[in-house]
C-alpha cells in the first residue's frame, strides 16, 4: 500500500503542492489528471522520492519513505518502478543491456538470469527482435515499452507512470497503452498520471482530479466522466472531451 | 642551399637520437594524462557533489593548476620544493610527469564536469528510480555518457600535453625538444636538428588527430 499524508512541496518561492494526501490500495489502479501545471507529475515523483517533499509523509508497505535515509530510499526504489515521459532508456546501452543492468547491480542477478528475464519481458513488450538494437534506433513507442520492460526487470510491486504517451506521436500512444492496460490486468498496482481520458476511463479504478497542486475529486471513473463534482473538473473535460 | 644540405648530412648520425625522443616525449603526455583523467574524475565528481569541503578543494585545486604557468609549477616541483624539503636526486622524468599530471587533473576535471552537466538529467532520475547506487550510477550511466560528449576535448588536451611537454626540456628531460637542442650544441647548427624535431612533433599530432578522429567514430556507434 501506498500512503501519502498532507504531501507540501515548495520550489523556491512557489508551493507547486498544497496539502495532498493519497491512499492506493494493492492491486489498485490510479490514474491521475489535472491540467498542465497543477502538480500530478511533482506529487508522483514525491512517492518514490526524486523530489523530497517540503512536508508531509509518504508510507509505502508500512515504511515511511519520507523518514529515510538515503541508503534505505535506494531499497525502497527496487519496489517502485517508474516510468518518465521522455523514456530515459540508457543510449550507450543496448536494449537488452538496458534491461539486465539494474537487476545485475542492485538485486545481485547473475548475467544469465537477468537475460533470460529480460527476454521474456521483450516478448511481453512484443519487442523480442530488438534487444540487440540501441536505444537510437527505436521508434518512441518502443522506447517507451523498452522503458516499461525495463522497470518491470527489478520485479517491482508498485509502477508510477508519469505521462508515459505525452511525448509519442499519436499513432504509437495505442502499443504503449495496450502494454500498460495489460500490466493492470496482471493486478500490478499503479498510479499514473496521463492525459488520455479514453484510456483512464478504462483502466483506471479511481480517478484523482488535481489542480492548483490539490486534490480536487477522487472518485470512481465512472461518476468523475459522468459526473464531475467540481465546477473547475467540469471545465477541464469539457475543455479536453 | 647547399649548406643547407651539409648540414642535414652533418647531424645525419645523431638524428635517430632525436627520433627517440618521441618515446619520452609520448611516455610523458600518456602517464601524465592517465593521472590526469583519473584526478580530473575524482575532482571532477568533487565539484558536482554536495560535500562542501570537496568542493571548495577542487575549486581551490583547479584555480591554483590554472593560475599560475605550467614551467613556473614545473621549476616549483624540480628546484624549488625538493630544495625545501631537502631532498637530492630528484628524477626529472618523475618530476615532469608528476607535474603534467597534476596541471592536467586541473584541466580535464573541467573538461569532465561540463560533460556530466551536459547528461541529461533524466539519466540520473531514470537510474536513481531503478534503485542504482550514486557510484555505479556515475562508474556506468553518467561517466560513460560524459566521456563520450567531451572525447573531442579531451583528445585535445592529450594533444597539447604532448605538445606542451617540450618545456621539460627545463629541467634537463631528454625529451624531443631537449634533443634537438643537444645536438645543435653540438655540431654548433641550429637548422637541421630543430627542423627535425619540429617536423616530429608535427607528425605526433597529425596522428593522435588521426586517432582520436577514430575513437570518436567508434564510440558514436549507439547514436
Amino acid at each position: 500500500m501506498i500512503k501519502a499524508e498532507h504531501i507540501i512541496k515548495n520550489f523556491g518561492d512557489t508551493r507547486v503542492l498544497k496539502d495532498v494526501s493519497l491512499e492506493v490500495n494493492n492491486g489498485e489502479v490510479v490514474v491521475i489528471i489535472g491540467p498542465s501545471g497543477s502538480g500530478k507529475s511533482t506529487f508522483l515523483r514525491c512517492i518514490n522520492l526524486l523530489e523530497q517533499p517540503t512536508e508531509g509523509s509518504v508510507r509505502i508497505d508500512d515504511e515511511e519513505v519520507t523518514a529515510m535515509r538515503s541508503k534505505q530510499v535506494v531499497r525502497v526504489r527496487e519496489k517502485v518502478g517508474m516510468v518518465f515521459q521522455h523514456f530515459y532508456l540508457f543510449p550507450h546501452k543496448t536494449v537488452l543491456e538496458n534491461l539486465t543492468y539494474a537487476p545485475v547491480k542492485v538485486k545481485g542477478l547473475s548475467k544469465e538470469q537477468a537475460e533470460e528475464r529480460a527476454r521474456k519481458l521483450l516478448d511481453q513488450v512484443g519487442l523480442t527482435d530488438k534487444a540487440d538494437q540501441y536505444p537510437s534506433r527505436l521508434s518512441g513507442g518502443q522506447k517507451q515499452r523498452v522503458a516499461i520492460a525495463r522497470a518491470l526487470a527489478m520485479e517491482p510491486e508498485y509502477m508510477l507512470f508519469d505521462e508515459p504517451t505525452s511525448a509519442l506521436d499519436p499513432e504509437m500512444v495505442k502499443e504503449v497503452l495496450d502494454v500498460i492496460q495489460s500490466l493492470a490486468e496482471t493486478g500490478m498496482t499503479m498510479i499514473i498520471v496521463t492525459h488520455e481520458m479514453g484510456f483512464a476511463r478504462m483502466v483506471a479504478d479511481k480517478v484523482v482530479f488535481m489542480d492548483d497542486g490539490q486534490i480536487l475529486e477522487s472518485t470512481s471513473p465512472e461518476k468523475f466522466f459522468s459526473a464531475p463534482k467540481t465546477d473547475r473538473a467540469k471545465e477541464f473535460l469539457e475543455k479536453i472531451l | 642551399m647547399n649548406g643547407l644540405i651539409n648540414g642535414f648530412k652533418a647531424i645525419a648520425p645523431s638524428i635517430p637520437y632525436i627520433m627517440n625522443g618521441i618515446w619520452v616525449t609520448l611516455a610523458i603526455a600518456l602517464v601524465a594524462s592517465i593521472i590526469g583523467l583519473v584526478l580530473g574524475t575524482l575532482l571532477s565528481l568533487c565539484k558536482i557533489g554536495r560535500i562542501k569541503i570537496l568542493n571548495s578543494f577542487a575549486r581551490g585545486y583547479t584555480s591554483v593548476f590554472r593560475g599560475t604557468p605550467l614551467i613556473m609549477q614545473l621549476a616549483l616541483a624540480y628546484f624549488a620544493i625538493p630544495q625545501l624539503l631537502g631532498i637530492n636526486n630528484v628524477d626529472p622524468f618523475t618530476a615532469a610527469v608528476l607535474t603534467f599530471g597534476l596541471n592536467s587533473g586541473a584541466y580535464m576535471s573541467e573538461i569532465i564536469r561540463s560533460g556530466i552537466n551536459a547528461v541529461d538529467k533524466g539519466q540520473f532520475e531514470a537510474a536513481s528510480a531503478l534503485g542504482v547506487r550514486y557510484w555505479s550510477m556515475m562508474k556506468d550511466i553518467i561517466l560513460p555518457q560524459a566521456i563520450k560528449n567531451i572525447l573531442p576535448a579531451m583528445m585535445n588536451e592529450f594533444i597539447s600535453l604532448t605538445k606542451e611537454s617540450a618545456i621539460v626540456s627545463t629541467i634537463s628531460v631528454t625529451d624531443l625538444m631537449r634533443r634537438s637542442q643537444i645536438v645543435s650544441a653540438q655540431y654548433y647548427l641550429y637548422f637541421p636538428p630543430m627542423f627535425v624535431a619540429f617536423i616530429l612533433y608535427y607528425i605526433v599530432v597529425m596522428v593522435l588527430t588521426f586517432l582520436g578522429g577514430r575513437l570518436e567514430r567508434r564510440l558514436s556507434r549507439s547514436d
